[in-house]
């Protein structure tokens, strides 16, 4: 007997055949309820949400910084495109600059989807098309998958059309790129937009895929803590390191090491977000995760060079190319196990597990490609049970000794090239000088502002491996580099979401800061501590991921806790929530999408242009990718974008090339419609950017504060908003904000405490009339405080239109 | 005098078109002429002491300053005209020619940086130099490759040297 599910099908010369009809008719009800709630931009093309982009573009103008004046893609070239000229094809630079950043963000958004394709097939196989999704107690289950191709999925199956709507257009995308063609900055702009809302479909479908089938925590704010830092690193027993991405290799090699006894007596660490991945994993069901997390992309090299891991398995992403070279100078054999990173090892997925163990622990090969994750899973944990005594015994030396650090550090010539190529021109041979006298401070501070890139022992013309030095001499910071990071809650759910949505729409919740992204920090990780114990004092919701998240566990305040044993993980003010690895940050923007589904009663099937404007209009949302460097970074920040929400990137992220930012003093950009009657509404000029740079965590704090203020905030709530801006920019600018006049709207807005203060601010500097009597605002304001004002960019929505 | 046109190493380059590495008192000359010239101070002279020391300097000659990151802090008090500005919103608005300046009586033409961030400045001055037709000098320590001119590549020390030169000759 055959089944067949869905489809057309005719049956000639029909003879002795029974036909069962099982859901035909459901099926046609669902396709009827499923074509009623569709909206206007199912599974959009290039063009179909290019209005919308303009209109964006218009209010935040592209503002570029070009790494490079030429452009180097064709035989035409190279052309110098210096000074806004046209090359050889027609294009001139600021076209040249908005292609690159598309670029960047398809490089991204590929990365991800590739991921969610990668696991997609993979979790299929093994669990079957029908498996069903579950995220925890939500019935909008993939929020953003819905609201870009209208489909709502329920089972892995469902998950393929989706997945191949994401690389279908990421293919006309980069078809974009080609030489030629575009010539308009803005359309490439609107197409890097398409990139990065693409990216976040993409990430949703890696975690709901992994979620459903390997047992993460789901929506649960009692997610378990783990250990963080390399400090936690126990070297007495034989370290298992993996480095990368992609959760499904690891968790086979749990299952080993769980089903063989080999758990406690393995050391299994792990950096980026295979190791956030693999402390989620089969943690929905309470326990307590014994693997480790290591830390970022700037603790791999230094990880690596500390002779520590006995065995390496990459898989993808944010992997240095250079681990297979690096890990072979200390006898460390290498696996990788994703098409991505091969590294020109030999594809042993064929074999035998005993025939490949025994060609790595005699070191005839340096390392395997090992594509069959059930073979990896069994090698990896065997491997290292060998290896480990083996390099013992050779007595592998990693860093310098003691004596060998002073004479290091004695060989420098203080030429500066150190500095030079330094990301962060880091006073290397200050601290050079003071090693010498036996000073290692100013190596210890150095550490921490280090990403550990090694351009430094590159550059050196005394071939002093400088980075080894930086580490040698930081042995006892990095010996108490000891934090705990609470494992990936996954999505917010729809109670919850029901709970506070209220608060973030009044702004009575002042806000939503979204920590995110990688580790190249202008100024160190503590920054980051810095800036969400401040917010989260403030009673903002901090959600997090990846990186930030990792780093945000490494410090403790003076009774020795950390962020997450102080701040609780429910979705509400003053909490603090890990959403996951780099995927679930797809659950920050579903979070914005579920307020309009859920407590605002929106239709977001396929509905993407409507949703960005409510988003965009009242939720006071901002995204921090402080230490911004990965092309995915800048595909996430894209797709926040597109939605309405704006994300600040710390200083490195200037090399993204381009940000988009408005200006306040333009007053013709910064009114909508009120959907009530399509009149016009004037705004406050937040957010005054979509994507922009901030230089320190000082200027930052007060700038988030202020881009949280929406137009729909009600009186207490913009009171609330604007205390913190108020007291934010006195705290670290030493001084009240020039504008801070521009978001009164009427005398309530005022914050209580100084109410009276700042009326006759307003009526001495900014002339406005007051009744003294009353103590009201009687004229001045731009804008009308009205709760009942229905704001949107979108006249088709305003009553009448329709 | 101070030499600060000898070290013009580049990590990479930008393009074709670099900065002329200047000397202290042909900056300031430049500077003196300038109608409307500003000060961009950045947040490396939040830590350091000579460098604020000389960038309060400049303001007492009476050059305008926009303050990014947090060095207003700097200036508190002093008895200078600073203002608090983003530098990537600050690059936006110098770009366009209907702003009116921090000060609202138009715009500059001539733009001097100090305290900044290598890698963040040269971004910024990227954007200047392709996309506007704004002077820029760069009196940091090390050669800002995208402005107009330069000083080069210099020891903290010869650094203090060449901003004191360059003040006296303001």
């Amino acid at each position: 007997m055959s089944k067949i599910s869905t489809g057309h099908f005719s049956i000639e010369d029909l003879e002795n055949v029974q036909i069962t009809i099982g859901k035909i008719v459901g099926a046609i009800e669902e396709k009827v309820a499923e074509e009623i709630d569709m909206g206007p931009t199912p599974k959009p093309s290039v063009s179909a949400l290019r209005d919308w982009d303009h209109q964006l573009l218009t209010r935040y103008q592209p503002v570029y910084t070009p790494q490079c004046d030429q452009c180097c893609y064709c035989t035409f070239g190279k052309c110098d495109l210096g000074g806004n000229k046209e090359g050889a094809c027609g294009i001139n630079l600021a076209a040249h600059q908005s292609r690159e950043f598309l670029l960047r963000v398809i490089t991204g958004a590929a990365a991800h989807s590739g991921h969610g394709r990668h696991l997609l097939h993979y979790l299929i196989e093994r669990h079957g098309r029908d498996h069903p999704l579950d995220v925890g107690p939500s019935n909008l289950l993939a929020p953003n998958v819905q609201m870009v191709t209208g489909i709502k999925p329920k089972t892995l199956g469902d998950l393929e059309a989706a997945i191949e709507y994401v690389e279908e257009q990421l293919t006309q995308l980069l078809a974009t790129v080609h030489m030629g063609q575009e010539g308009a900055a803005i359309d490439f702009e609107s197409k890097a937009m398409h990139g990065g809302m693409l990216d976040h479909v993409g990430m949703e479908i890696s975690d709901l895929a992994q979620m459903s089938c390997m047992g993460m925590p789901k929506s649960d704010p009692e997610a378990p803590l783990a250990e963080i830092g390399m400090g936690c690193i126990d070297a007495t027993k034989p370290m298992l390191l993996v480095i990368g991405h992609n959760v499904a290799g690891v968790a086979n090699m749990i299952d080993y090491m769980h089903e063989n006894d080999l758990s406690d007596k393995i050391e299994l660490g792990g950096l980026c977000c295979t190791a956030i991945d693999m402390i989620r994993y089969q943690m929905d069901k309470g326990g307590q995760p014994y693997a480790k997390v290591v830390g970022t992309l700037a603790k791999e090299l230094k990880m690596i060079r500390s002779g520590i891991p006995d065995v390496i398995v990459v898989d993808e992403q944010c992997v240095r190319a250079d681990v297979l070279d690096e890990a072979k100078r200390l006898s460390i054999p290498v696996i990788t196990c994703n098409e991505k990173i091969m590294y020109g090892l030999r594809n042993r997925s064929k074999d035998k597990a005993d025939n490949i163990i025994e060609d790595l622990v005699s070191g005839k090969e340096a390392g395997a490609l090992i594509l069959d994750l059930d073979l990896l899973g069994e090698v990896a944990p065997r491997l290292v049970m060998k290896v480990a005594p083996l390099r013992k015994e050779k007595g592998i030396k990693a860093l310098p000794s003691d004596e060998e650090l002073t004479a290091l550090a004695g060989k420098c010539v203080h030429c500066g090239a150190c500095e030079l190529v330094c990301p962060n021109n880091l006073p290397i041979m200050d601290a050079m000088k003071a090693c010498v006298e036996g000073d290692l401070t100013k190596f210890e501070s150095l550490h921490d502002h280090c990403v550990a890139c090694g351009r430094c022992d590159q550059a050196c013309p005394k071939d002093i491996p400088v980075l080894d030095v930086i580490e040698k001499a930081s042995q006892k910071a990095i010996s108490q580099e000891k934090g705990l990071i609470r494992s990936g809650r996954g999505q917010i759910s729809d109670p919850e979401i029901r709970q506070e949505g209220v608060n973030l729409v009044m702004g009575t919740t002042p806000g939503i800061i979204a920590l995110v992204g990688c580790s190249n920090y202008p100024e160190g990780t503590k920054d980051l501590y810095k800036l969400a114990e401040e917010m989260l004092k403030r009673n903002y919701i901090m959600l997090t991921s990846g990186c930030s998240a990792m780093d945000l566990g490494m410090y403790k305040d003076e009774d020795g806790k950390t962020l997450y044993e102080r701040y609780p993980a429910k979705f509400l003010g003053g909490n603090l929530i890990n959403v996951g690895s780099c995927v679930s940050n797809s659950h920050i923007t579903g979070t914005a999408i579920k307020v309009a589904a859920i407590f605002a009663q929106r239709n977001i099937t396929g509905n993407y242009e409507e949703i960005a404007d409510y988003i965009m209009n009242r939720i006071g949302a901002v995204g921090v990718a402080w230490g911004a460097y990965s092309q995915k970074a800048g595909s996430i920040a894209t797709g926040c974008n597109r939605l309405g929400i704006p994300v600040v990137v710390g200083p490195h992220g200037s090399k993204y090339r381009r940000a988009l930012i408005g200006k306040p003093y333009e007053e013709e950009h910064w009114k909508l419609y009120d959907a009530r009657n399509g009149e016009d509404l004037p705004i406050p000029a937040s957010p005054e950017f979509l994507l922009t740079t901030v230089e320190t965590v000082e200027e930052l704090m007060p700038m988030l504060a202020k881009n949280c203020i929406r137009p729909s905030d009600n009186n207490m709530g913009r009171m609330i908003k604007l205390t913190h801006y108020i007291e934010l920019s006195q705290k670290y600018l030493g001084q009240m904000p020039d504008d801070w006049h521009r978001f009164v709207r009427t005398e309530t807005d005022l914050p209580l405490a100084k109410r009276e203060e700042l009326l006759k601010i307003l009526e001495k500097d900014h002339g406005w009339e007051i009744d003294w009597k009353r103590k009201k605002i009687l004229s001045g304001p731009r804008m009308k405080s009205d709760v009942s004002a229905q704001p949107t960019n979108l006249k088709r929505l305003c009553k009448g239109e329709c | 005098m101070v030499d600060t046109t000898k070290n013009t190493l580049m990590y990479t380059t930008w393009g074709t078109k670099t900065a002329k590495p200047v000397n202290p008192n042909v900056a300031a000359k430049l500077i003196s002429k300038a109608k409307k010239p500003l000060l961009v101070a950045g947040a490396e002279i939040v830590d350091n002491e000579q460098l604020a020391q000389r960038a309060i300097a400049i303001g007492k000659k009476g050059v305008q300053i926009a303050a990014t990151g947090h060095a207003i802090t700097v200036f508190h008090g002093k008895g200078v005209n600073a203002k608090y500005i983003n530098i990537h919103a600050l690059a936006h608005y110098l770009g366009d020619k209907n702003w009116k300046g921090l000060d609202g009586q138009g715009s500059y033409d001539m733009i001097v940086f100090l305290g900044h961030k290598k890698y963040y400045l040269d971004q910024v001055l990227s954007g200047f130099k392709n996309f506007s037709d704004l002077k820029t000098i760069a009196i940091e320590r090390h050669f800002m490759q995208n402005a107009t001119l330069s000083f080069g590549n210099l020891r903290p020390d010869v650094h203090i040297e060449a901003l004191d030169e360059f003040i006296e000759n303001l």
